[in-house]
């Protein structure tokens, strides 16, 4: 059913296809195989028609005709560079010298137009037909690479995960002034943009289809859960004294290093369900407690407290005969001694794992998100990634700012449209309703 | 969401449903033949009247036939066969993120790389965005070291309202790291890796044109304006002629201080001294700025009686009833005016903000 309504919005007929504002895979395909619509033997109403009807399937297919009706603008915006040096040297006189178009230049050197401080691309202003729609929030939301969709960037709005100027925005309809900054709540940029998480539908298929690949993944999770342990501690250093600190890391550090090498030197093959059962609610337990101590944060004797029950978890984790197998066992015995002969840290290793710590406390492994973790990028979404210059976009906080209108320039129109420029032209005078 | 089918009422029966009827209408003799057990691959409920030469063929299909259906069903239709065949082949790259922005048009146009997303659209291009370390330059150099906008703008080639924003999200994303708040950085390492990057070195292209001038309409009809020969006709005698109230661009450059600077250098002025006075200018043009600013919140406040209750501030504003327009019906007018309905009565009134401030 879903399949059915997906390959319907698309249209993979080449007959009824249509290119949306999604980041489909039917959508990469139709924009790869898209052709001009066919204008011999046509009349113009019929050529306009159906370049209406293509166009404004992508821009704004979510929005009634007749608002964008209402929106539409037969003024084009555009802009001029202008170079200040040759503004400084030049008042403009030179261009009107002669018979008022500047002086004869030999013919075949482009040097006169470079001279006037003017480049000869034209400019293409069809196609900013639907440069109006761009300033709508929820196509901004979409542009911004903050949704999958146009139709996710307005439930976005509607749900009320998107701010403007600091304030809730719940119509997708607003229209962005230059200067406006909007904001979309992390998580839901994270699921939208994520890779999907694995039901238990998808793993079941997974598992007959490639079982030793899952078996791969499982073993990738279960060294991201053990690095999230690690990762947890250190956060519930911060509040200690500086002194107990330093050895506290440092012990943290050792048992970190010892963990990531048991678990490098172990086939991740061998770790029956029932082990990766126990690590899980060993790191469930951990996460409870960082949990604790983020909401009480401050009180010095509590963070003690949880400090050393999670230090004794630690050790827990360390020698709990359920985890290790015996060669392991002893393969770590050994490495304590002989860590102990060594008696400090190798530093380039103790910086790998500080990256590694690092990354996993950046991306971690989380089975309450909605979205597969740790966090990859869906597929395909690499060839409709592009920000458009109007847009400044900070990623890092899910924010942008709305500079400006779009507007064309020599050679460059701003609005992101996959339709060539006839094609938006005979929408443009569909929409100037003349004859 | 794609828009919901409408299905014709006869189509609301599926597969299952439809077997199920099937199956209640005729009792399933299945269990006294071998043959019907082995050809149904899914389904536990197993048809009733299949031919045995027709079960004979269906383990070559790979799809699930509806069990009353004695004609097989295609594999996949030509579109979707060509759909998989491009995923196979050139949408491969596309799958995992390549490392690097990769667009479709790259795929059909020559070696060099266009980046262009639309293959059919030659004028859109997926330009450079500012990379982290140009936004931490930028807001180092507004921010650490006090330099003007323009100056700052000017320097990188980077629009003054581009330099604004990025201080403004910089400074909201410091704010976060204050707060241990969570930032999206795996989808922004993402980000980075999938969209090109400009990192305002002077190695690579200018970012953008600063002293964009926006064409006004008036200037886009061809004009016959007859002067004599010998007569110095400038930008200025230009606008004129195109209307009154139309600027020459030099005034209406965004950054007039740089045609000064170039003006000063062509001149013979120093290059540093031309670029001293350039900086006091631009530092002079943003304090007028805020200064103006201030008087304009000033003017507003004295207008204003706060009064707090403890619990809300009231806030009188002085108001002139007077000030309804020619027909008394003027957008900002304030009060009930007889005929005219209130903004919750009118009809097709639209409700959502057209700021938010």
């Amino acid at each position: 059913m879903k399949y059915r309504r997906i390959a319907r919005f698309h249209g993979l007929n080449p007959k009824r296809t249509r290119i949306r504002q999604t980041w489909n895979k039917y959508n990469l395909y139709n924009i790869f195989k898209q052709n001009d619509p066919r204008v011999v033997h046509r009349t113009f109403f019929q050529q306009k028609w159906t370049a209406k009807a293509n166009t404004r399937a992508y821009h704004g297919e979510h929005i009634r005709e007749r608002t964008w009706q209402r929106m539409f603008s037969r003024r084009l915006p555009s802009v001029v560079a202008m170079e200040p040096s040759y503004m400084a040297k030049h008042d403009g006189s030179e261009q009107a010298a002669g018979r008022g178009s500047g002086r004869d230049m030999p013919i075949g050197t482009e040097e006169k137009a470079i001279r006037n401080g003017n480049s000869t691309t034209p400019t293409p202003f069809m196609q900013m037909t639907y440069a109006p729609m761009e300033r709508r929030l929820d196509i901004a939301v979409f542009r911004a690479l903050f949704a999958s969709s146009a139709r996710q960037a307005r439930q976005f709005c509607v749900h009320g995960a998107v701010t403007v100027n600091g304030m809730k925005m719940r119509y997708p309809g607003y229209l962005l002034n230059p200067g406006d900054l909007f904001q979309v709540n992390v998580e839901r940029v994270l699921t939208a943009t994520g890779c999907k998480k694995e039901t238990t539908k998808n793993k079941t298929k997974k598992n007959s289809a490639a079982a030793a690949e899952d078996a791969e993944d499982a073993a990738e999770e279960v060294d991201g859960e053990e690095a999230k342990s690690s990762e947890e501690t250190p956060k519930a250093e911060v509040q200690l004294d500086e002194a107990a600190e330093k050895d506290r890391q440092l012990a943290v550090l050792r048992r970190c290093r010892k963990r990531a090498k048991y678990i490098s030197q172990t086939p991740s093959a061998d770790l029956s369900a029932k082990q990766k059962k126990a690590l899980r609610s060993l790191i469930k337990e951990v996460e409870s407690t960082a949990s604790i101590i983020a909401r009480r944060g401050g009180d010095a004797k509590q963070t003690g407290d949880v400090v050393d029950k999670m230090t004794a978890l630690m050790d827990k984790l360390d020698l709990k005969p359920a985890l290790l197998e015996p060669e392991a066992k002893e393969k770590k015995e050994q490495e304590a001694k002989d860590a102990i002969e060594a008696k400090d840290l190798a530093l380039e290793e103790e910086r790998i794992l500080k990256e590694l710590i690092e990354q996993e406390r950046e991306n971690p492994i989380d089975s309450s998100k909605p979205y597969y973790t740790p966090w990859k990028p869906r597929p395909y979404m690499a060839p409709f990634a592009f920000i458009p210059r109007y847009l400044e976009v900070n990623p890092n906080i899910c924010a942008a700012v709305y500079l400006r209108h779009p507007v064309a320039r020599q050679g460059r129109a701003e609005v992101p449209t996959p339709f060539s420029p006839g094609l938006n032209q005979l929408a443009f005078n569909w929409y100037l309703r003349r004859g | 969401m794609p828009p919901r089918i409408r299905s014709s009422p006869g189509l609301l029966l599926n597969r299952a449903e439809t077997s199920v009827l099937l199956h209640n209408a005729q009792p399933s003799p299945a269990a006294g033949r071998p043959w019907a057990a082995a050809a149904t691959t899914s389904s536990s409920s197993s048809s009733s009247h299949y031919s045995p030469q027709c079960v004979s063929l269906l383990p070559q299909h790979h799809q699930q036939t509806s069990s009353f259906s004695t004609t097989a069903s295609r594999d996949l239709s030509r579109n979707r066969t060509k759909f998989w065949a491009f995923l196979k082949k050139e949408g491969r790259d596309f799958k995992n993120a390549p490392g690097e922005p990769k667009y479709l048009g790259d795929l059909k146009g020559s070696k060099e790389k266009r980046h262009a997303p639309f293959p059919n659209n030659p004028t859109y291009k997926s330009e450079p965005v500012l990379s982290d370390v140009a936004r931490e330059t930028i807001w180092r150099e507004i921010m650490k070291q006090g330099m003007p906008l323009k100056a700052v703008s000017a320097k990188y080639s980077v629009d003054m309202r581009r330099v604004a924003a990025v201080v403004r999200m910089k400074e909201i994303e410091r704010q976060w790291e204050a707060d241990h708040k969570p930032k999206a950085l795996p989808y922004a390492k993402a980000i980075t890796s999938m969209v090109p990057q400009h990192s305002l070195s002077e190695r690579e292209q200018p970012f953008e044109p600063v002293n964009d001038v926006h064409v006004h309409s008036y200037t886009q009809q061809q004009l016959f304006w007859p002067a004599s020969e010998s007569r110095e006709f400038t930008r200025k005698d230009a606008a004129e002629a195109f209307g009154e109230h139309i600027l020459p661009p030099d005034e209406k450059m965004r950054i007039p201080e740089l045609m000064q600077l170039e003006k000063d250098i062509n001149a013979g002025v120093e290059k540093h001294e031309a670029y001293k006075s350039f900086l006091d200018a631009t530092r002079e043009s943003e304090l007028q700025i805020a200064n103006r600013e201030r008087t304009r919140l000033m003017k507003e406040e004295a207008n204003k009686t706060r009064v707090d209750s403890g619990r809300f501030e009231f806030r009188f504003e002085r108001f002139n009833a007077d000030n309804v327009g020619k027909n008394g019906r003027a957008r900002k007018a304030v009060g009930w005016r007889y005929g005219v309905p209130f903004s919750d009565r009118r009809r097709a009134e639209v409700k959502i903000p057209t700021k938010m401030e």
